[in-house]
């Protein structure tokens, strides 16, 4: 609590580096935008300088919108990686397209991470590349290929197919 | 005919999804050698409910209901962190004497979930007897929060901007009386945890995760302070009532099953001290605030201290009555991996207790046996192994 | 010997005296000491401590015979809790078809009677009965340790007075 400010001061510093743009959603908050490619490099600047623990990985869905010109921008998967040290919360946020929904595995640095990309990949589609398992953590034995509840097109399945 | 089934290859000792007397269905595969264990994967998704979907197709009040349903023991404390979040999304402030009210219950409810997994986790030791005691004893704790909320286990103590209960005199002589008993009580159990010798050789040394170890698993709450971890969110990044009453950490370095034992049961005596520095200073005032029903857009991490470690909510608004987006991660979800690592090395009869030892439960083997040799993976079910067991006891001439 | 095995030794084509003696024996030794298990297909917890709570000193249901059950196939009541879950829905259909004949099945909790808050999720089927034919329903979220014990006497009453009647 009483030291947030300085927590936060510096994760800035151990980010800033890798990130394109800094955000702060809330007070005891720091979101740091940036390119799948800077990810591992920015854990492992994190995990070396010791700063704080990975909270949980949280996945949002951004699905295409048209514009006034009927113009249809792609889709995208923001996946945010929260680390948490005393109240100090901070957001790697990495967006993916649709097209091309890759990220890296953090396993290398944070085994634990490796139920929270499972349940990136099953309920959002997001591929994390070289992660350890990729057996199904949550959906049932019998769920279909390439059905992602989690994005907000997905409205539930009709009556007979359940 | 014993020969056969003698393979150097892995033996797999499915437990679960369905467990007599206990709780939540999950599916572990011991690979074992022998009696030691080479190897654990988890399978969830028995509970999967999709809550997280459901969550974004309600509105906020009805998502507060939903909340409070994901989990039966610790309710409150998910609806208080759902609460709390959107209140700090909104802008609101709550009035004082609801967080005290918040934090009595989210401490009575931490009781409830210690004293049930005291229960639980002895009875997985085969130690009824101290499972008897401890369900018992619990029972006081559920009247005492049936007697405030008017039901035993989902209290829907939290409204987005307050509670709806107040605590008056006479249920708050209540709660101070049923608090002195557990208190003796809980004196009670400590003293056998840590000396009972039938019950030390099942917990001393047993599991034991060093500090590293935890903070590389990701282990929360009391699992991880029983390996030294000094990590509490109620310290860490108070809320509720807990900037104004704090908390003192319990923290045990042993990092075997016995402390996480023993940290159990001394945090009980840090919420019977919780609770009654509470009592005897609550503030006046309004129980509840007025919330706008289309909450502004916004996101936020709340952190919140369940009775099994850190919890935490994202939410995320975008000005409508629905949230855009809530993510949950429950305490037991970064347990589970310390589990996976932990086995590795034991007996398989201490599985149980290892599980136990993280909280969530599991007690007896699936009806399935699988049987993987080099080419083939041969799979018997329990009318089958019967039939060999029937055959192979003829053959030797055991039973007519 | 399992239940199963006893029925078909002394299925022949009419009952003596002597085998409806042994039936009223059977149903006389089943209403009073009935073997529960429990299944929870995807339910919160609530119901499933709620179940364990009547099995601890306060309610204690083994003074009136009621032993919670390992193995389904010892048991003659399922007790489910919760919603079914696209995952939970196959092993809950093989739990039931392990158990021995005559089998009752008793839903506990509003999620398991009709979906209840989790109604409409992608991944529920729904309540028990979408599932399996259940034959006691007890309400509540959860139901009170004194309504889980009236809900299993209710169904033991009427199976005493089936027997009589038949």
């Amino acid at each position: 609590m009483m030291d947030y400010h300085f927590a936060l001061k510096q994760v800035e510093e151990i980010l800033q580096p890798f990130s394109s743009e800094v955000r702060r959603p809330q007070e005891h908050q720091i979101d740091f935008v940036m390119g799948a490619e800077n990810l591992n490099a920015a854990v492992e600047a994190l995990f070396l300088a010791q700063w704080g623990y990975l909270s949980a990985i949280t996945c949002l869905d951004h699905p295409p919108v048209k514009d006034e010109n009927g113009q249809e921008s792609e889709g995208s998967l923001e996946v945010i990686y929260h680390f948490c040290r005393n109240a100090a919360v901070a957001g790697l946020r990495v967006s993916v397209p649709y097209s091309h929904p890759h990220v890296p595995t953090i396993c290398n640095w944070i085994p634990s991470a490796t139920l929270y990309e499972r349940e990136l990949m099953e309920l959002f589609g997001v591929v994390v590349d070289d992660t350890p398992s990729t057996e199904r953590l949550v959906t049932s034995d019998d769920w279909p290929e390439g059905v992602y509840p989690m994005r907000k097109t997905f409205s539930g399945f009709s009556q007979e197919s359940r | 005919m014993e020969s056969e089934i003698k393979t150097d290859n892995r033996f797999v000792v499915p437990i679960g999804p369905q467990h007599p007397a206990l709780k939540e269905p999950g599916h572990f595969e011991f690979d074992v050698d022998g009696e030691v264990v080479t190897g654990a994967s988890i399978r969830l998704g028995f509970v999967h409910r999709g809550i997280e979907k459901l969550a974004e197709q309600r509105n906020y009040i009805q998502d507060l209901y939903l909340f409070e349903r994901i989990c039966g023991i610790c309710s409150h404390i998910h609806a208080t962190a759902f609460a709390v979040a959107v209140e700090k999304l909104a802008g609101v402030v709550v009035p004082p004497r609801a967080q005290a009210i918040r934090t009595i219950v989210a401490e009575l409810e931490r009781i409830h979930s210690h004293m049930l997994w005291l229960g639980v986790a002895a009875h997985e030791g085969g130690f009824d007897t101290l499972f008897m005691y401890s369900w018992r004893d619990r029972e006081t704790v559920m009247d005492l929060l049936e007697t405030i909320a008017g039901n035993r286990v989902n209290y829907s103590a939290n409204l987005i901007g307050g509670v709806k209960f107040d605590i008056d005199d006479s249920q708050r002589d209540a709660i101070l009386r049923g608090i002195d008993f557990l208190d003796q009580r809980a004196r009670y159990y400590l003293k056998v945890v840590e000396s009972d010798e039938t019950f030390l050789g099942r917990t001393r040394g047993v599991g034991k995760m060093t500090r590293g170890e935890a903070e590389i698993l990701g282990a929360v709450g009391p699992t991880a302070r029983a390996s030294g971890v000094a990590r509490d969110v109620r310290l860490e990044a108070p809320y509720i009532g807990y900037a104004d009453y704090p908390v003192v950490l319990v923290l045990d370095d042993r990092g075997d099953l016995e402390a996480r034992f023993s940290v159990r049961i001394l945090e009980l005596f840090e919420s019977f001290r919780l609770i009654r520095e509470i009592l005897s200073r609550m503030p006046k005032g309004e129980l509840s605030t007025r919330v706008p029903r289309r909450i502004p857009e916004g996101e936020i991490v709340l952190r919140v201290e369940a009775p099994r470690g850190e919890l935490y909510y994202y939410v995320k608004s975008n000005g409508s009555e629905m949230p855009e987006r809530v993510k949950v991660r429950t305490p037991s979800l970064c347990n589970w991996a310390s589990v996976a690592s932990l086995a590795v090395g034991h007996k398989l009869a201490d599985m149980p207790m290892l599980l136990a030892g993280i909280d969530p439960c599991f007690s007896c083997n699936d009806r399935l046996v699988t049987l993987r040799r080099q080419d083939t993976a041969q799979t018997m079910t329990w009318e089958d192994l019967r039939q060999y067991g029937i055959q192979y006891y003829r053959g030797k001439r055991v039973c007519p | 010997m399992s239940a199963m095995e006893h029925e078909r030794t002394v299925d022949v084509e009419c009952p003596t005296v002597w085998q409806k003696a042994l039936m009223a024996l059977k149903t006389w030794a089943r209403v009073n000491s009935p073997w529960v298990i429990h299944f929870n297909s995807g339910s919160c917890n609530g119901c499933d401590i709620e179940i364990l709570a009547t099995l601890t000193p306060r309610y204690d249901l083994e003074r009136i015979g009621v032993k919670l059950q390992g193995s389904p196939r010892h048991a003659d009541i399922l007790i489910c809790t919760g919603p079914v879950t696209r995952q939970a829905r196959e092993r809950l259909l093989r739990t039931y078809a392990q158990m021995p004949e005559p089998k009752f099945v008793v839903a506990v909790g509003s999620c398991g009677l009709s979906g209840g808050v989790f109604h409409g999720s992608y991944n529920i089927v729904g309540g028990i009965d979408e599932v399996l034919p259940v034959d006691a329903y007890i309400p509540g979220c959860p139901p009170r340790p004194e309504a889980i014990i009236y809900g299993v006497a209710t169904l033991l009453e009427s199976l005493k007075n089936k027997q009589e009647k038949g």
